[in-house]
Parts: C-alpha cells; sequence; structure tokens
C-alpha cells in the first residue's frame, strides 16, 4: 500500500468509525454532517495528490487554541453532555491531525483518535448491525496498523518502505481476533462498578404498548413495534392445547371516570414455593411444561402464559399489587432478561376460595337491554358469555388504527352507537355487558399469538402482538372469551414460506444477540462456570469410573493368564535367541576344523592371515566369508539379510 | 559495527508508542464497559484485547521459528565492512514474518527483512564488520519485529554458528602508509630463493613442488629428482620479518599497531606487483599479487603475542617489524 492510498484509507477509516453516530444519536446531526463533510474533501484532494491542507494549516491552530474553552461551553450549554461533548472535540482532533500532519508523524495518534470515535460510536448502539460494522473497521484498523508498524520499523533503520500486501494479512489477523475476541467476551467480568454505579443509562429506553390503565378518556394509538417481548418453548404434543399463547401481564377489574384499572391487592405477597417451583393455581387435568424468556418490560412483572399454575424462576415471586399478577424479585434492572420455567394446565384453579365480585361499571339501560336482547334466555353465565363474544365478534368492525375514529369514545358508545374499536373496548365492552347480567368478569392485557420459528421451536411474542381479552368468572375459575375478532387479533398477519424462514432467521439472530451479547451478564458467567464445573466432574466421574471397569477387566482370570501366556512365548524366544550360536562361534568352529584356533584375543582378520598361511586353498574359500562377516560385525547397522546369508553360506561351505 | 540505535534495548519485549496508547485505551474502554455494563463496549473490550493478545502471541511465535545461518563471508578485514549470505529460514506453520529487524555486534549495519513466508528461506546479503583481527567466533544475532501491528518490539536472540579469521587492520591514512611503502633496491644478489632468473641452489623435489621446477639432465645422472630452485630477485622481492616478542612495557594495542603496519606494508607491496617473503616464528611464506597473500595475511591474523624475542638471521634489506616499547618501531 503506497503512502498515498494509505492515507485516504485512513480518512475514509475515520469517517466510516462515526457513521453509526447517525443512528444512535449521541451527538446532533449538524456536527457530525460537517465533520464527515470536511474530512471528506480532505480525502478527495489527498487522493488527486494536493496536500490534505483544505484550510491553512495556522486556521486550524487558532480553531484548535479556541476549542478548549469551546470544549467547556459545549459540555455545559450546548450539548450538555460531557459524552457528547468529547465525541465532538474527538471528531475535531480527527479534522485537525491530518492537516496538522505536513509538519509531524503522527500516524499512531491518528488511529487512536479514530478508534475513540469508534467507541463513541458503538457505546451507546444495540443493534446487532454493529457486529459486522466492528468487524468491517477492525480489519481496516489492523492494516493501518500494520503499514504504521512497517513505516515505523524501516524509519528505524533508515531503509526504504517496501510495498508490501496487507490485504491478506489483515484478514488472517482479523479472522484470529475474533475467534480470541469471542472466546474472551463472555469471560470478561460483569461485575458493575460499586463506587460509581451508572455513568451511563440502561440503553433499552423503549416502552411496553401496555399500560397501567386503559383510559378511555384519551385518544387511543397503536403503533407496531417488532421488538421481541417473549420467546416460549414447549414440547411439540403441548402446542395444540396451549396455542394461540395468551401471556397475562395486566387484570383490568376497576372501572373509575371511563378508565378501567386494576385492583390493587395488599401490597405484594410472596408466592409459597413448594418443590422449587411458586405455585399460584391449582391445576386440573392435561398438564404439560413450558419455558419462557421474558424481557422485562414493565417493571418486574411477569407475562406467564395463561394456564399458567407454577414457576420456577431465578428469584422470588410475588403477587401483586394487582390481583392475579406476578412480578420476580431480583437483581435486575428493567432491561434485562428472565428466563423461567412454568407448568401449564388446561384447567386452573385459583388457590384462593372466595368468589370474585361484579366489577363497578356503571352499568346504563340500554347496555343492560342490548345484553339482555344478545343472551335472550339464557342463564348460564359461560353461555351467555359465549353468546355475547360471537355478538361482539360478528357484529362490531375491529378498526386497526384507533386513530381513524378521530375521537375518545366511551365503551358504551362503543355498544351503543359506534360499533368499532379495537381490542381494548371488544374487550371492555364484553365486561359492561357481562356487568349488567351480574356476571364477575375482567379485562386482562398482555400479549396474544406469538409465532412459531421453526429453525429454533420457540414461539416469538413481540410489541405488537399487545392485546386485551376477558376473563369470565364460571363459579369455580376464570375462563377466558376474547370477543375481538379472530382474523384482527395479533399475529394473524400471514407471510410466504420464504418470509417466514426469513423472519425466523433473523429472529433466531436476534435472539442470539440479545440473549448472548446485550444481555449477558455476571449471573450467565455463572452459569456458564457451573455449567464448565459440572461437565468437568462429570468428565472426571466418566474417567474413574472407566478406570474402574478397566482395572476390573484387568483383574479377571482370563486375562491374567492370556498375558502369562504372551509373557512366557516372549522369555522363550529370548532364550532360543540366546542358545542360538553366533557367527563369530560358527566361523570360529569352521576354522578350528583347519586347524586354526581363533582366540579371545584373536581377530577375523588375523585367523584369515594365519589361514593363507597354512591353508592356501582354504583361505581363498573362506576370506568373501571373513570379508561378510567384518562387514556384519563392524558395518553401522545390522543387516538381517546379511546375517542370514552368512549362516547359510557357512552351512553350506565345503569342508577341506 | 554499528552503534546501537534508540529501539535497541535488554530484554524480551518493548511497549513502543503506539501499544501505549493502545493499553491505556483498552484500559479506559475496559473502565467505561465495568462502569456501565455495557455489552456493546464489552465487545470493544474484547476485540482490543484480542489484538494485544494475539500480536504479542504473532511476534513471538513469528520470531521463536526463526533460524539464522551463516552461509558464507568474503575475506573480513578488521575495521572494514565484508559482505557476507545469511540463510534465514522461518520454520514456523502459521505465522508469516513481516518487517524483522536483524542486529548483531559482528553487523555493520542493521538488516532489514520485510516478509519471512512461514515454512520458507531467504537469503540476505549483510556487511559485517569485525574490529579485531584474529578468530572471530559469531554467537548471536538479535532479531527485532514491531509486526504485527506495532504495539509491541519483540526481541529474541538467536544462535548464530561460525568462525571467521578476521584479516588485521590496514591502515587508511595515506601518510602512515606512505612510511611503509617498499622501495626499489638496487640490484643486487638476494641470495634467497624464489622466482627470479638465476640459479640458487638444487634440493630434492618434494611433495608439492611445481613438476616445471624439475632440473630433468641432472635428475637422469644421480637417478633421482632434483628440482632447480631460482634466486628471488631483490628489485621485485621484500622480505618481510614480524617478531612477535612483546616486551612488558609494550601494550596490546602496541602489538596491534605493529602487526597492522606490517599487513599494510605486506598488502601495499603486493597491490604494487612484488613478490613478498614473510618469516613469522617456525612459519616462511611467500606471495606474489592474489596467490598466497590470503594465506599470508591469515598467519598474521592468527599471530600472537610473545614473550621471547626471534632469533633470526637479519639479512640485508629484509623489513623489520617489531614491538619494543610505546609506539617504537624499528626497521632494519
Amino acid at each position: 500500500m503506497n503512502a498515498r492510498r494509505r492515507e485516504v484509507e485512513m480518512l475514509l477509516l475515520t469517517m466510516f468509525a462515526a457513521v453509526p453516530l447517525y443512528a444512535t444519536a449521541t451527538i446532533s446531526f449538524l456536527p457530525l454532517l460537517l465533520f464527515h463533510a470536511v474530512l471528506g474533501g480532505i480525502a478527495l484532494r489527498v487522493s488527486t495528490g494536493r496536500s490534505p491542507e483544505i484550510v491553512p494549516v495556522s486556521v486550524v491552530r487558532a480553531f484548535a487554541i479556541a476549542y478548549v474553552p469551546f470544549y467547556i461551553i459545549d459540555a455545559a450549554l450546548i450539548s450538555r453532555s460531557a459524552i457528547a461533548a468529547s465525541t465532538h472535540l474527538a471528531l475535531f482532533i480527527s479534522v485537525y491531525q491530518p492537516i496538522e500532519e505536513r509538519s509531524r508523524n503522527r500516524l499512531g495518534q491518528r488511529l487512536l483518535t479514530t478508534a475513540m470515535i469508534f467507541t463513541a460510536s458503538i457505546a451507546t448502539a444495540t443493534h446487532i448491525l454493529i457486529l459486522p460494522f466492528v468487524v468491517v473497521f477492525a480489519f481496516f484498523m489492523l492494516r493501518q496498523l500494520m503499514s504504521v508498524s512497517h513505516a515505523e520499523s524501516v524509519a528505524s533503520i533508515d531503509s526504504a518502505p517496501h510495498e508490501l500486501p496487507t490485504t491478506r494479512a489483515a484478514g488472517f489477523y482479523i479472522a484470529a481476533t475474533c475467534s480470541l475476541a469471542i472466546m474472551l467476551f463472555p469471560m470478561l467480568p460483569r461485575v458493575r462498578n460499586p463506587i460509581v454505579p451508572g455513568m451511563a443509562g440502561a440503553l433499552n429506553n423503549a416502552t411496553t404498548g401496555l399500560s397501567d390503565s386503559i383510559d378511555f378518556n384519551r385518544e387511543r394509538t397503536i403503533s407496531a413495534d417488532s421488538s421481541v417481548v417473549s420467546r416460549v418453548w414447549m414440547s411439540r404434543e403441548a402446542v395444540p392445547f396451549f396455542t394461540p399463547l395468551r401471556l397475562r401481564g395486566s387484570v383490568y377489574d376497576r372501572f373509575h371516570n371511563n378508565e378501567w384499572r386494576q385492583a390493587p391487592r395488599r401490597g405484594f405477597v410472596p408466592v409459597v414455593v413448594k418443590n422449587g417451583f411458586a405455585r399460584i393455581a391449582n391445576a386440573s387435568g392435561f398438564t404439560r411444561a413450558a419455558t419462557v424468556q421474558q424481557k422485562m418490560i414493565l417493571g418486574s412483572r411477569l407475562f406467564l402464559p395463561a394456564g399458567t399454575y407454577a414457576v420456577n424462576a431465578p428469584g422470588v415471586i410475588y403477587e401483586g399489587p394487582p390481583h392475579d399478577v406476578y412480578s420476580i424479585w431480583q437483581t435486575v434492572r428493567s432491561r434485562d432478561v428472565v428466563s423461567y420455567e412454568v407448568r401449564l394446565a388446561r384447567t386452573m384453579i385459583p388457590l384462593r376460595s372466595d368468589a370474585p365480585q361484579v366489577t363497578n361499571y356503571p352499568v346504563t339501560e340500554p347496555v343492560a337491554a342490548m345484553a339482555r336482547g344478545i343472551v335472550g334466555n339464557d342463564t348460564d353465565p359461560m353461555s351467555q358469555a359465549g353468546t355475547i363474544e360471537h355478538y361482539l365478534m360478528t357484529r362490531f368492525r375491529y378498526v386497526p388504527d384507533p386513530a381513524s375514529i378521530g375521537r375518545a369514545i366511551t365503551v358504551d358508545e362503543f355498544l351503543l352507537h359506534e360499533h368499532r374499536g379495537h381490542c381494548e373496548y371488544f374487550a371492555a365492552g364484553m365486561v359492561a355487558l357481562m356487568t349488567s347480567l351480574k356476571v364477575p368478569a375482567r379485562i386482562v392485557g398482555g400479549f396474544y399469538g406469538g409465532q412459531l420459528n421453526p429453525l429454533t421451536g420457540y414461539f416469538v411474542v413481540r410489541r405488537e402482538d399487545a392485546h386485551a381479552w376477558v376473563e369470565v368468572w364460571n363459579g369455580k375459575t376464570w375462563e377466558t372469551f376474547d370477543p375481538t375478532p379472530a382474523g384482527f387479533r395479533p399475529g394473524n398477519v400471514h407471510s410466504g414460506l420464504l418470509q417466514l424462514y426469513a423472519t425466523a432467521i433473523s429472529d433466531s439472530v436476534n435472539y442470539f444477540w440479545d440473549r448472548y451479547i446485550l444481555t449477558f451478564g455476571l449471573g450467565d458467567q455463572i452459569a456458564l462456570f457451573a455449567d464448565f464445573i459440572s461437565r468437568v466432574r462429570g468428565t472426571m466421574a466418566m474417567l474413574r469410573s472407566t478406570n474402574a471397569r478397566i482395572a476390573t477387566a484387568l483383574a479377571s482370570r482370563e486375562l491374567m493368564i492370556t498375558i502369562g501366556i504372551l509373557l512366557a512365548i516372549v522369555a522363550a524366544i529370548i532364550a532360543l535367541a540366546r542358545r542360538r550360536r553366533s557367527l563369530f562361534d560358527l566361523l570360529a568352529d569352521r576354522l578350528q576344523r583347519l586347524g586354526i584356533e581363533v582366540g579371545e584375543s584373536m581377530t577375523m582378520e588375523e585367523a584369515l592371515i594365519e589361514l593363507r598361511r597354512t591353508r592356501p586353498d582354504a583361505a581363498a574359500a573362506f576370506a568373501p566369508l571373513i570379508a561378510l562377516y567384518e562387514e556384519e560385525q563392524f558395518s553401522a547397522r545390522s543387516d538381517r539379510k546379511r546375517r542370514a546369508m552368512l549362516r547359510r553360506a557357512l552351512a553350506t561351505a565345503a569342508d577341506f | 559495527m554499528g552503534a546501537p540505535r534508540d529501539w535497541q534495548f535488554n530484554g524480551v519485549v518493548r511497549l513502543t508508542a503506539i501499544g501505549t496508547g493502545f493499553v491505556l485505551t483498552t484500559i479506559f474502554i475496559g473502565f467505561a464497559a465495568i462502569n456501565t455494563g455495557n455489552n456493546s463496549l464489552y465487545i470493544a473490550l474484547a476485540f482490543m484485547l484480542a489484538c494485544l493478545l494475539i500480536s504479542g502471541i504473532a511476534s513471538r511465535g513469528g520470531l521463536k521459528h526463526i533460524r539464522i545461518e551463516l552461509e558464507g563471508i568474503d575475506e573480513a578485514w578488521a575495521g572494514r565492512p565484508a559482505s557476507g549470505t545469511l540463510r534465514v529460514e522461518n520454520r514456523s506453520p502459521i505465522w508469516n514474518v513481516r518487517d524483522v529487524i536483524v542486529t548483531g555486534s559482528e553487523l555493520a549495519s542493521p538488516l532489514f527483512l520485510p516478509l519471512l513466508p512461514r515454512r520458507k528461506e531467504v537469503k540476505a546479503e549483510v556487511a559485517f564488520q569485525f574490529e579485531k583481527r584474529g578468530i572471530a567466533q559469531l554467537h548471536s544475532l538479535d532479531l527485532y519485529t514491531r509486526y504485527p501491528f506495532g504495539f509491541f518490539l519483540k526481541k529474541r536472540r538467536v544462535r548464530l554458528s561460525g568462525e571467521v579469521i578476521v584479516l588485521p587492520r590496514l591502515f587508511g591514512e595515506h601518510a602512515l602508509r606512505d612510511r611503509f611503502t617498499p622501495i626499489e633496491g638496487e640490484n643486487y644478489a638476494s641470495n634467497r630463493p624464489g622466482s627470479g632468473s638465476e640459479i640458487h641452489s638444487f634440493r630434492e623435489y618434494v611433495r608439492g613442488d611445481s613438476v616445471r621446477h624439475v632440473y630433468w639432465k641432472k635428475s637422469a645422472a644421480i637417478g633421482r629428482w632434483i628440482v632447480k630452485q631460482t634466486e628471488l630477485d631483490a628489485a621485485r622481492a621484500v622480505h618481510v620479518l614480524v617478531d612477535p616478542y612483546k616486551s612488558r612495557g609494550a601494550s596490546d594495542d602496541d602489538f596491534e599497531q605493529m602487526i597492522s603496519a606490517a599487513a599494510t606494508f605486506i598488502h601495499d607491496a603486493l597491490r604494487r606487483g612484488l613478490e613478498v617473503m614473510l618469516t613469522l616464528p617456525r612459519v616462511e611464506l611467500r606471495a606474489q599479487g592474489s596467490e598466497g597473500a590470503l594465506a599470508m595475511f591469515r598467519a598474521l591474523a592468527l599471530i600472537e603475542s610473545r614473550v621471547e624475542p626471534l632469533t633470526a638471521v637479519v639479512e640485508r634489506g629484509t623489513i623489520v617489524f617489531a614491538v619494543r616499547s610505546g609506539d617504537e618501531r624499528k626497521t632494519a
């Protein structure tokens, strides 16, 4: 990479580092745009071979001196935020440095400034897109660092720079860095500073679509929000019985001034725990288990699937303040996610035996007349509720956007005149009608439906799935009715298979991001560590068990006999080999027959000389054998074939 | 020998300026991450720590597998650069190493190796410089690298096995050299064997004698090979005697100066085309032009001081190099 290209890349990298600031809005739009415009101008000049001095250095220096008091003014009066003012300062420095660098070599400092801008960019970002942003930024950062490293190396020995390719090397190192970072991320300590807690606020400032009350005095609005509230896993055979999901979070059973409220209980009442499960009701009939992962969007309130009679959560479960609404008490903050197990039953019987009262909705005569007209002579509360539910579903029109009505309407107006509204009106209307019939009924707020993720097998419930329905007391338990037309309930937007899978993949990635990245905390680390210890223990136990089995097997009589036989065979082979006469002895024997006594201090070479003197004819025949023997004896490596050949030759050699 | 640069150090690793900045930034982001519990900052922190670790692992892993061998070195004169060849091999199966600087006390200047691909070797020309004559043992070289990211300057000392005979230092100043310029003397008989036209003596043929010098007529007459020796032409030859005696008052520097003086004298004489006969204790060497010169200078390179003066017959015209005391040199 030549110097000009490197300089342009560094400028573009600095510009790129600041791009997420547009989305996170850490600083306002104008300074960011100005920064990109100036740096873009410098990059353009440099790319055409001109100096980066888009404004004279003296002017930039004057600006730099003036920026010192301006920073304080910015932090105190303009931005009113130290983080925003510091980000402004980093942006200014990153513009100042390339202009100033004509006289000084500040490549390293410029990269650090770019790193600071990058940090400011991602500090307040929570979207998964920051991950590819980090990887791309890191790739070019590493490329630049390698170039700077090379430049410093050659400068240190007064050598000329080489144009080395850095793309492949940067690719290699970014892969290695990513792999290591993935391993490091869960291990970094998640212990928050106890001295200066919360210098930055919570990241999640979104609010739920649910509210503490249903206020019909104000015009109601619905906004689509696809952020995930909850994910629910349940076994395949449980799905037909417990879906569509209804996650209960609020119970509105008191009416006041055209507003439905949640009747307060006597504070928080801890739920009794039995066998690790907080028991909130008695089960009847078919039961199944499910796992819920829920984002804490309304304080510490749990959104339990309808049918839940027991909960196993990492904290104490409390009922209240409203009736039949549960919260978890643990050291979690509002943005945290909690996972818990629930037991579901087709029929739940409340633990309390006291019968609920009819709501205090002020029933007017027209409404009462309407209720009587709908149910006719039917006196069974459940039958009445069914009829009213069907009546509202079929005769009333669902309005997806309540704002289209143009004004706030009362429940009576909904029932008697408008005949249109959204789910809260349908639910409130049914409760009003049931109240007129003296049947205890209440509005339940929560989430409905959810979408099955075919890749992971869980149901995804989003904020836009917020819904209201009705529970009617049948004398023993609350039964669910939903007067909102089924086709207009949340989760009824059907999509093609491709879109379904695309959504599923997106949600799976988001789930992973939410669960294991954004909300990864100390609890997860402890769980991870505990899991690791457990696995190690398991492995050790398995090894011990395997060792014990091997020891038992070794101690068996059959194996001992086999080993004994093998040892005996080996000993016999060694003994036989030792009894086999050596080549020296064989040669000595043959020479003895020819009258040559080969003593201990005599070599075969000397014996051959003696043989040549006494028996020249025999010496001619034995000379090659003795040469072969000498070769075998003194060669660096013994040769089995050579030994065998010598033995054969000695055995077949003629007697003289 | 190149003077140590300001970046050279004793030890294994040193943080560079950019590395210091990076570490401080990492600490800052780490503090911010712990303080806020912000996992976005934890991602940045994990990346930065991974960068630091990879940087350390890569530079260590890269330098660890580098082997250097001395392939060859030209004539090495004390105080003068001598070009040599180093074979540098990167045996690492993983790491390509870049920007390696090789330094050493025997290198005239640092050697820069821009790229050492893994499992490859490169040959690099390098200038050696030795300060003293004699046998120089090459023990080690220092490898430095800032690669990959320039955070650390990593150093590793590699073994280098090699032995070089460093020839004596030659005086560079013309004035000093002129003192020892051999002057063509009168044309008198040198009375020494050498390459001349007059017959000096006959002797038995010994192994190594040129067949051209065999005196065939006489050999046939007496039945043994006889070699004819010619007499050294005095005008084209110079006889140098170096007495390695070092008196108590003389310093090592005086002795080295004397050797350098002798070497410079011989060097000049050979350059002028004279035949030089060098007499050292138990050694007598002859050289003309480049033939035999290296052996002569090697002998001077390896000569050591003695406590006893050399007892030899000094003939007329012999140039004697000796040190008595101080800087005194005597010629006869």
